[in-house]
């Protein structure tokens, strides 16, 4: 009886719904979405040729070669009109690398900092650099939990959805102020598995698909239906040493282990195609810095052992070598290469046990300095050597140990000055202290390869970024399969190239990397030119681009983005993390305002 | 007059002749149990004698082999000048066919061990809670509940975490994850068993508590233990490869069936007799108890002895 | 019965607190920093100084828990440490894919165990008793996501073009879109908990179709189902055809099936309305052990086939030491088992009136 009662309610719940969907006034669109739908606006008549927001009537920009613009996104808030905008520190002394950044006028930025930069038009093109618009970010606090909801961008693409977990819809952003987007819909999705993404894309699920396994090269190969699309990010795998533990406090015994390490055979057997043996600490791409013809490291077993015996290295111990197992470019089977070069350094005598940690615990364990002999590895941001010596020979952290002075005084001399000839010679130097102190030794230099079907026409891959805008395929729908998901859309506050490449669809920086290479080009800037000692930086920015919800672009955009992200006190300050970790690594090492500890 | 009595009293008196040795007997006639034992029995022979079965040494790197060749049997035409590697090269280029045999060593110990603690715990708080009842019943299965509640990944890694990682550590999780299980299901065996006649009998006998579990109840409570048990080694086999996904357990080079499979999960495509023949031990492995937790589980079968114990 | 009922549930509270003090006690315990994971190689102690001060991980762990409880006394189950959306979000998110892909593979194993079982009982020491035990058996000797793969490779390379591919991964095809039910039906300003119903059922996608009439989603959704459900059903399957054999095994051998045999009852009504029914009670507590485990999230096979659901929101949540996440999705879990293991219990009393309700 009650079972009955029970199973009537149940079908009455159901009915009733049902009979409510079927009421609604308008379609639910739930499939093949109409171009111009904004997520909002699904109960609203979907008859939308007039713009939702329009111009202030103020606002007269001359006829561009935009046509009547359809505001994809909803605007929610008053849109804040041109109001001169300026974040200035007090002085140079706080420790960060900005002075002051002021909107001159509508179209122009000017920014000055207190050192001078030559890698600084390289480090805005960075994704996290993307310029937001002022009210939004006024409006929403700056809240990366309320950006995700809504985000708001100048990019080619607009969220349509984002199914946590599973996928975001891209739609293509009706005023776009740049060229017309090749394709209509961009879905990115994500696996963490590299074998789940090569059946994607063999089974037609997917139309790309990032970071091929090393073992699915041959597959993707040779399959007429697919072309590998290689990926040349500078980056490199090294054996860390922390050089106040013993053994490792004696020069000789660092540079037995250098030595004792077959660098060719690792990359031939792990690594894939486009990968090098380490010759010296760089990657040969990241110029000035890669001493060309300098091979520093090399290997001779024979060698590494009679030093280890010079040495009085104790031979019956066990030593510790640490990894975790995380994939990257640069660290493609950690688990492999970690085990080939405990048996390569077998082969010398040394006793090496392998201790397999959890990442979230492995790093701060190394970066505290209590892991002696360890391999981790790095992948650059942006183009220039500043983003490789100043990480790992300044002592910012216990990993090393003490740093050498003689290499801090190169790495200081190398980063400071925009002459490249001088920086070369400086780096060149440097390059030999590095070999000379290992305090780590460089093992191999990553590459990494993306995947997309025949179908897909026109594909560019480039070190940071992909082309997405601008690839066809027929039906007007391209789907891409990553390896996590992004962790938010406010890539300001973000590391992450799963974000970075959602937000590549959404955002524009000032200046932005040239498909297909690591030049730097403008974007949202018309240009931006320095001074002699490279130390102010004013941009002219370009006329009558617009955010997707119709807010217009200009200076105290930009001020009010980079101010939101570097000053502390600033009431937009809020992110995801609140670290913004970009800025305070590119323009820091401390932000504006940080409160004294 | 005759005392043919006494003789037949003692062909009919069971307890008197020993149970377990005719439980062996059934086990022995049992055909699955049979093909089981087989298996077991050269699953331990690869363990005991491991060193003069492998042709290779399982953890150095073969210098004259082509990491991730397809194996090379030259009795199926493999020609003589290559190598014979009769399950292949994995891709640290060491010999497949060595790795699996002393893998056998690591996962036999895996599966018995913490299967064996955890029966052993879990087992007595479940009798113990199905037959005593009231209050100590409903205060163990609560902590079995917690127990069982919480997430076995978590508790995993925070056993690994504190005490350091390792296969003893990984044990020890393995086998407090299991613990509840073997509650639950003693507990429900009990329960059902000891409102039965030869239970109740025995008890208006004067039979005590102790002696009641023990000798009436547990033995015929124990098979759905058994065969849960057999069980319970296969998912512990599994389970620490699941571990080794995460970095917990069995740390490289050791070669152990579980994390051969993790560490090739990703070649499942390009060269899948390395997923194939690490899968193919677990799954003779699993097979070989579980068929004989079925012989078992007939063989100690109270109806089967006749007219009820 | 309803005094049975209220004690078991008055027990939910001291076994959530329980596991919530656990679970908070070792996730702060084990080594690990959520800064260096989000901040990645780039994270260095100052920026994670702040970022502990940010998230209140710079106090005391008892005075972390206190405050902790205090919010999860008045529903607030915190934000997630990686991208400040409320737990309870996140919850209502995963949650329904879990129970869609337990539902399913609980359906699949249940029927076709209890089946395989019942055919090997009844024809013990036969080839067919031989047969269906080995195929039980190497459903669960065979890791899953072996299993997983090799099924995916199956039904989405070999099998493509034809009517028969599947789907290798995701929840839903790219295109189809999951629209909240709080959109459709103007709800979008409710609160507490009939809002977080509203979103448990508005997240299923098989729900959300049947409510929407929004076939195609009913039909995506379940399409991509099929490969996960077998693969982590192939497991439970194994387990229940055992028990259901074994079980079943035992119960034939009493003597009053012998005695419903010589009374002349077919045997079709023997086995179902005499045996199976007393067979059932170790039968029962399997698969609601199964039930509870996969609540817990089938890890690997969401892994595998990359489905958003509870398992993969845990499992993220101890890697990326994402405490709240951890600690929520804890809570959720217990109290589904807790519930699952009273709805047992229950059904203990049900099936055999001999075991009394304490």
């Amino acid at each position: 009886m009650k079972q009955r009662i029970l199973f009537v309610v149940v079908t009455l719940f159901v009915l009733a719904s049902m009979i409510l969907t079927a009421c609604q006034p308008a379609a639910t669109a739930t499939v093949a979405p109409a171009p111009t739908e904004a997520p909002q606006a699904t109960v609203a008549p979907t008859q939308a040729p007039a713009p939702t927001e329009v111009p202030k009537p103020t606002d007269t920009t001359a006829p561009t070669a935009v046509p009547a613009p359809v505001f994809a996104v909803k605007m929610d808030y008053t849109e804040e009109p041109y109001a001169a905008q300026k974040m200035e520190a007090a002085d140079c002394t706080y420790g960060g690398n900005f002075k002051s950044i002021e909107s001159v006028d509508e179209l122009t930025v000017k920014f000055t900092l207190c050192n001078p930069d030559p890698a600084f038009l390289g480090k805005i093109a960075v994704n996290a650099f993307g310029i937001y618009d002022r009210g939004y970010l006024d409006n929403y606090g700056g809240d990366a939990a309320k950006i995700n909801e809504n985000p708001v961008g100048t990019g080619p693409y607009f969220v349509k959805e984002w199914v946590r977990g599973d996928h975001i819809t891209f739609e293509a952003n009706p005023a776009y102020w740049g060229e017309k987007q090749a394709n209509q819909t961009f879905i990115l999705k994500w696996n963490k598995e590299a074998a789940a993404r090569l059946l994607d894309l063999q089974s037609g699920n997917a139309d790309g698909i990032e970071d091929i396994g090393t073992d699915d090269y041959a597959t993707v190969k040779a399959d007429a239906n697919l072309a590998l699309a290689p990926r040349i990010l500078n980056s490199f795998l090294y054996l860390g040493f922390n050089v106040d533990t013993p053994p490792y406090d004696n020069e000789q015994v660092r540079q037995a282990f250098s030595l004792a390490i077959d660098r060719a055979k690792i990359v031939s057997d792990f690594y894939p195609q486009g990968a090098l043996p380490a010759v010296q600490f760089l990657p040969p791409g990241v110029k000035p810095g890669y001493t060309d013809g300098y091979t520093g490291i090399t290997y001779d077993p024979v060698k590494a052992k009679q030093m280890l015996t010079d040495a009085k290295f104790d031979f019956s111990k066990e030593y510790t070598l640490s990894y975790a197992e995380r994939t990257r470019a640069y660290f493609p089977q950690p688990t492999k290469i970690a085990t080939a070069v405990q048996a390569q350094l077998a082969e010398i005598g040394v006793k090496i046990k392998l201790d397999l940690m959890e990442w979230a615990a492995y790093l701060p364990a190394v970066r505290d300095g209590k892991k002696p002999l360890h391999f981790l590895g790095w992948g650059e941001d942006y183009p220039d050597a500043t983003d490789w010596y100043d990480v790992f020979l300044t002592g910012s952290s216990k990993q090393f140990g003490k740093p050498f002075d003689d290499i801090l005084a190169a790495t200081k001399a190398g980063g400071t000055t925009g002459d490249v000839a001088k920086r070369q010679a400086a780096y060149d130097q440097l390059n030999k202290l590095i070999d000379q102190h290992v305090p780590l030794t460089t093992i191999a230099y990553g590459s990494t390869a993306l995947a997309f079907g025949a179908t897909v026409k026109n594909v560019v891959v480039g070190p940071y970024n992909e082309n997405f805008r601008e690839m066809s395929k027929e039906g007007g729908q391209i789907v891409f399969s990553q390896s996590g998901e992004p962790v938010s859309l406010d890539c300001a506050d973000e590391t992450d190239g799963s974000s970075f490449r959602a937000c590549d669809q959404l955002y524009d920086p000032l200046y932005r990397l040239q498909f297909g290479s690591s030049e730097s080009k403008p974007a949202l800037a018309e240009k931006c030119t320095p001074n002699d000692a490279l130390t102010e930086w004013t941009c002219t920015l370009k006329k009558g681009i617009k955010f997707s919800n119709g807010a217009a672009f200009g200076a105290d955009d930009v001020v009010a983005t980079y101010a939101r992200a570097f000053d502390v006190s600033n009431p937009n300050h809020k992110g995801d993390t609140g670290v913004f970790q970009y800025y305070k690594d590119f323009f820091g090492p401390t932000a504006l305002n940080e409160p004294k500890k | 007059m005759e005392t043919t009595v006494p003789k037949l009293i003692a062909d009919t008196t069971f307890e008197r002749q020993s149970p377990s040795v005719e439980a062996l007997r059934r086990l022995l006639k049992h055909r699955s149990a049979q093909v089981g034992m087989v298996l077991l029995g050269i699953l331990i022979i690869c363990a005991i004698f491991a060193p003069w079965i492998a042709p290779y040494d399982p953890i150095k790197p073969i210098r004259t082999a082509t990491r991730r060749s397809t194996p090379c049997i030259h009795f199926l035409g493999c020609p003589a000048n290559k190598e014979q590697h009769i399950m292949g090269v994995d891709g640290n280029s060491r010999d497949l066919f060595s790795r699996i045999i002393y893998g056998s060593r690591v996962s036999l110990k895996i599966g018995i061990q913490s299967i064996g603690m955890a029966i052993l715990v879990g087992g007595l708080l479940g009798a113990l809670a199905g037959f005593l009842g009231g209050w100590l019943d409903n205060v163990i299965m609560r902590c079995m509940d917690v127990l069982m509640a919480f997430p076995g990944i978590l508790l995993a890694i925070a056993i690994v975490a504190v005490l350091g990682p390792g296969l003893m550590n990984a044990l020890y999780a393995i086998a407090i994850i299991e613990i509840p299980i073997y509650a639950r299901v003693l507990r429900a065996s009990v329960l059902e068993v000891k409102d039965r006649d030869y239970v109740t009998a025995s008890r208006s006998m004067g039979a005590s508590n102790t002696r009641l579990l023990f000798t009436r109840v547990l033995p015929n409570a124990m098979t759905p233990l058994i065969v849960q048990g057999t069980l319970g080694i296969a998912t512990a086999i599994l389970s620490a490869a699941g571990l080794g996904f995460l970095g917990l357990g069995n740390q490289p080079p050791t070669a152990e069936w579980g994390s051969m499979l993790s560490e090739e999960r990703n070649s499942v495509f390009n060269a899948p007799f390395l997923v194939f023949f690490p899968g193919l031990a677990i799954m003779m492995t699993v097979l070989s108890f579980n068929l004989i937790g079925d012989g078992l589980r007939d063989a100690l079968d109270p109806r089967l002895r006749g007219s009820g114990a | 019965m309803l005094q049975f009922l209220a004690k078991r549930l008055l027990m939910l509270i001291p076994v959530v607190f329980g596991i919530l003090l656990f679970t908070f006690a070792l996730t702060r315990l084990v080594p690990g920093d959520p800064c260096y994971v989000m901040l990645g190689e780039k994270a260095t102690k100052e920026k994670c100084d702040d970022f502990k001060k940010r998230f209140g991980l710079d106090k005391s762990i008892p005075e972390q828990f206190i405050r902790y409880m205090g919010n999860l006394a008045q529903g607030d189950f915190g934000t997630s440490i990686v991208d400040k959306r409320a737990i309870t979000d996140i919850i209502s998110e995963r949650l329904p894919m879990t129970v869609e892909l337990t539902f399913f593979a609980m359906i699949f194993s249940s029927v076709f165990g209890v089946l395989l079982g019942v055919i090997s009982a009844l024809n013990r020491n036969s080839w067919a008793d031989m047969g269906t035990m080995l195929i039980a058996n190497m459903g669960v000797s065979m890791p899953v996501f072996w299993l997983g793969l090799l099924l995916a490779y199956v039904f989405a390379i070999w099998l493509k073009g034809t009517p028969f591919f599947i789907p290798p991964s995701s929840r839903l095809s790219a295109g189809v879109s999951l629209v909240p039910l709080a959109k459709i039906w103007h709800l979008e300003n409710l609160t507490g908990m009939s809002r977080f119903l509203l979103q448990l059922i508005s997240n299923s996608a098989i729900l959300n179709g049947i409510l929407t009439g929004n076939i195609t989603l009913v039909r995506d959704a379940l399409w991509h189902l099929i490969l996960p459900a077998t693969a982590v059903g192939t497991i439970s399957l194994a387990i229940i055809a055992r028990m259901t054999r074994s079980s079943l095994l035992e119960v034939l051998g009493l003597d009053y099936i012998r005695t419903a045999r010589a009374k002349g009852l077919i045997e079709r009504l023997v086995i179902s309305k005499h045996a199976l029914r007393n067979a059932l009670i170790p039968i029962v507590t399997i698969i609601g052990i199964q039930i509870g485990g996969l609540l817990g999230g089938a890890i690997l096979t969401e892994t595998i086939f990359s489905l958003p659901g509870v398992g993969s929101a845990m499992v993220d949540g101890i890697l990326m030491r994402n405490y709240p996440v951890v600690q929520g999705f804890s809570v959720v879990i217990a109290i589904i088992f807790v519930f699952t293991n009273l709805i047992v219990d229950l059904s203990y009393a049900y099936l055999d009136p001999r075991i009394r309700l304490e």
